[in-house]
């Protein structure tokens, strides 16, 4: 296969990738939470040092404020 | 649409201080101690890490009306994803000395959640120019956090400071607070505790400043207490007397 | 035989020597923000052991039979994110679908994953490293067992240091650094581990 063959096959693997991600994003989004699963919360204690701002269960470090 | 006077200076600042995003939300750790050891090392990333998280939030509030609601994050993380790569690049190119120093760490941007807390938090919700200011504020704020961690590990694990190795186009400098050394660099005495450049130092010096920031936390909050309570204790002094003042005129 | 011995040593030593949390400084974020409790730590760990096994046998021939002919080497990162970030969710999907006990123990550990520097350090390590697909898999495996060693361990210790006396300026994240540091003091000591067998 000539360079240009695997270029274009790289790019459209790539661009491929990001539809993935997008579509499994807005999937996983839209899909419901399971039975028994909808409380799911962490102990606030458990979740205050954690960073992570895009965690559901995040505690706005702002609050404590 | 109006805004307070100051507005601009305190978007700036809030990020050096109040919103530190190393010592006060705690975020974006892995960088900081891996890449503490010198001082040359923390600057280099500091910068890499403004020019991703300014490049990034400006694009991201320019695109703000355009990107989906719904599709968010995913957009966000390819547009860090293409600055890194393009910052990586420049690096690579320009200071192939900072490259290799920092290693996987500049990929690493990437998955720091301080670009992505701050494209979504801030830059999604507020104009070009704000999330300027907020982006370096708050690059700012991160290079002055691993500089100070730096500064500790850097005199104390190796007893010197060291200039113009990774930037290789300033002059070889180094110079001596632990240790004594002639003027060819060859070192006569020294008494630094190499244990600070390693891994274990890391952790020892972030827990130190942290256990500092939240021990200044405490005194604050406790003056702050004890200021509220003379304040009652002194309005109730003064309820008191007037009432007894209101009683004697009765 | 050989390479047998060559992978399970390279696991050990991607594990323990060159511990991923405390000698590499990857995923301090949730080695930090998910080990107050065993339990977690545990649920954390293995689904980060999934993703970055998965991660590295999706990543290598990747780069080395897409990207590498293509000539684009440096769309790297942006590849990994993409691999890393799509696994991620598509995970959740399954698990969210199907298995609401998986999903239960595992689910809220999952979008952490993706933000988990070990995940995109090791896939980006790899190929800095130009390492062998037998070679990546054996850093990759190694690697997140050493990520779900140490956090579990980690997070037994901080269950005790909860009812320990300490003082309150060290109270919460200063003393798990602390601890942290003294158990990369302790790592520190398998170094040249296998100094006389490689």
């Amino acid at each position: 296969m000539p360079k240009e063959g695997y270029l274009v096959l790289a790019i459209s693997i790539l661009v491929a990738l990001v539809i993935v991600f997008v579509v499994s994003f807005v999937l996983y989004k839209r899909t419901p939470v399971p039975k028994g699963c909808e409380n799911l919360k962490v102990n606030e204690e458990n979740c205050s040092m954690c960073g992570h701002e895009e965690c559901p269960h995040y505690v706005k470090k702002e609050e404590e404020k | 649409m109006a805004k307070e006077k100051g507005h601009t200076k305190k978007n700036f600042l809030k990020g050096i201080l109040i919103e530190n995003p190393l010592f006060v939300s705690v975020l974006g750790t892995c960088p900081a101690l891996a890449t503490t050891k010198t001082i040359e090392a923390a600057i280099g990333m500091g910068l890499l890490f403004t020019i991703v998280l300014i490049c990034s939030n400006v694009l991201v509030s320019l695109l703000r009306k355009l990107i989906p609601e719904e599709i968010k994050t995913p957009a966000y993380i390819v547009i860090i994803a293409t600055f890194v790569t393009i910052v990586k690049m420049l690096t690579n190119a320009f200071l192939p000395a900072l490259y290799s120093t920092l290693g996987v760490f500049i990929s690493l941007i990437v998955v720091n959640c301080i670009v992505l807390g701050r494209a979504e938090a801030y830059a999604s919700k507020n104009g070009v120019f704000d999330s300027f200011i907020d982006a370096c504020g708050m690059g700012l704020g991160y290079t002055l956090a691993l500089i100070s961690m730096a500064l500790f590990r850097e005199i104390l694990g190796s007893g010197m400071i060291t200039f113009g190795e990774i930037f290789t186009f300033i002059p070889l400098t180094r110079i001596p607070i632990l240790t004594y050394m002639k003027s060819d660099y060859t070192v006569v005495y020294d008494y630094s505790i190499s244990l600070f450049s390693t891994p274990v130092g890391a952790f020892i010096v972030f827990a130190f400043i942290l256990g500092v920031m939240a021990f200044i936390k405490n005194r604050k909050n406790e003056l702050k207490t004890y200021q509220e309570r003379q304040e009652k204790l002194r309005k109730a002094a003064e309820a008191k007397a007037a009432s007894m003042q209101g009683g004697n005129q009765q | 035989m050989k390479e047998i011995l060559t992978f399970v040593l390279a696991i050990v030593s991607a594990m323990l020597i060159d511990n991923v949390v405390l000698s590499r400084f990857y995923g301090i974020c949730p080695f930090l923000g998910v080990s107050k409790k065993v339990k977690s730590a545990l649920g954390m760990g293995i689904a980060v052991v999934f993703v970055i096994v998965l991660a590295t046998v999706i990543c290598w021939p990747l780069y080395n039979y897409i990207l590498v002919p293509a000539g684009i080497e440096f769309m790297d990162t942006v590849a990994y994110i993409l691999v890393i970030a799509s696994l991620v969710q598509l995970v959740g999907l399954f698990i969210k679908k199907h298995s609401p006990s998986l999903y239960k123990t595992l689910g809220i550990y999952l979008p952490l994953i993706t933000t988990n520097c070990a995940v995109l350090g090791v896939a980006q390590g790899n190929t800095d490293q130009a390492l062998s697909f037998i070679d990546s898999l054996a850093n990759g495996l190694g690697t997140s067992l050493g990520f779900l060693f140490v956090i579990v361990v980690f997070s037994c210790i901080r269950v005790r240091l909860e009812s320990a006396n300490t003082p309150k300026a060290l109270k919460g994240l200063p003393i798990a650094l602390i601890t942290a540091a003294i158990m990369a003091m302790a790592f520190m000591g398998l170094q040249g581990l296998f100094s006389g067998i490689v």
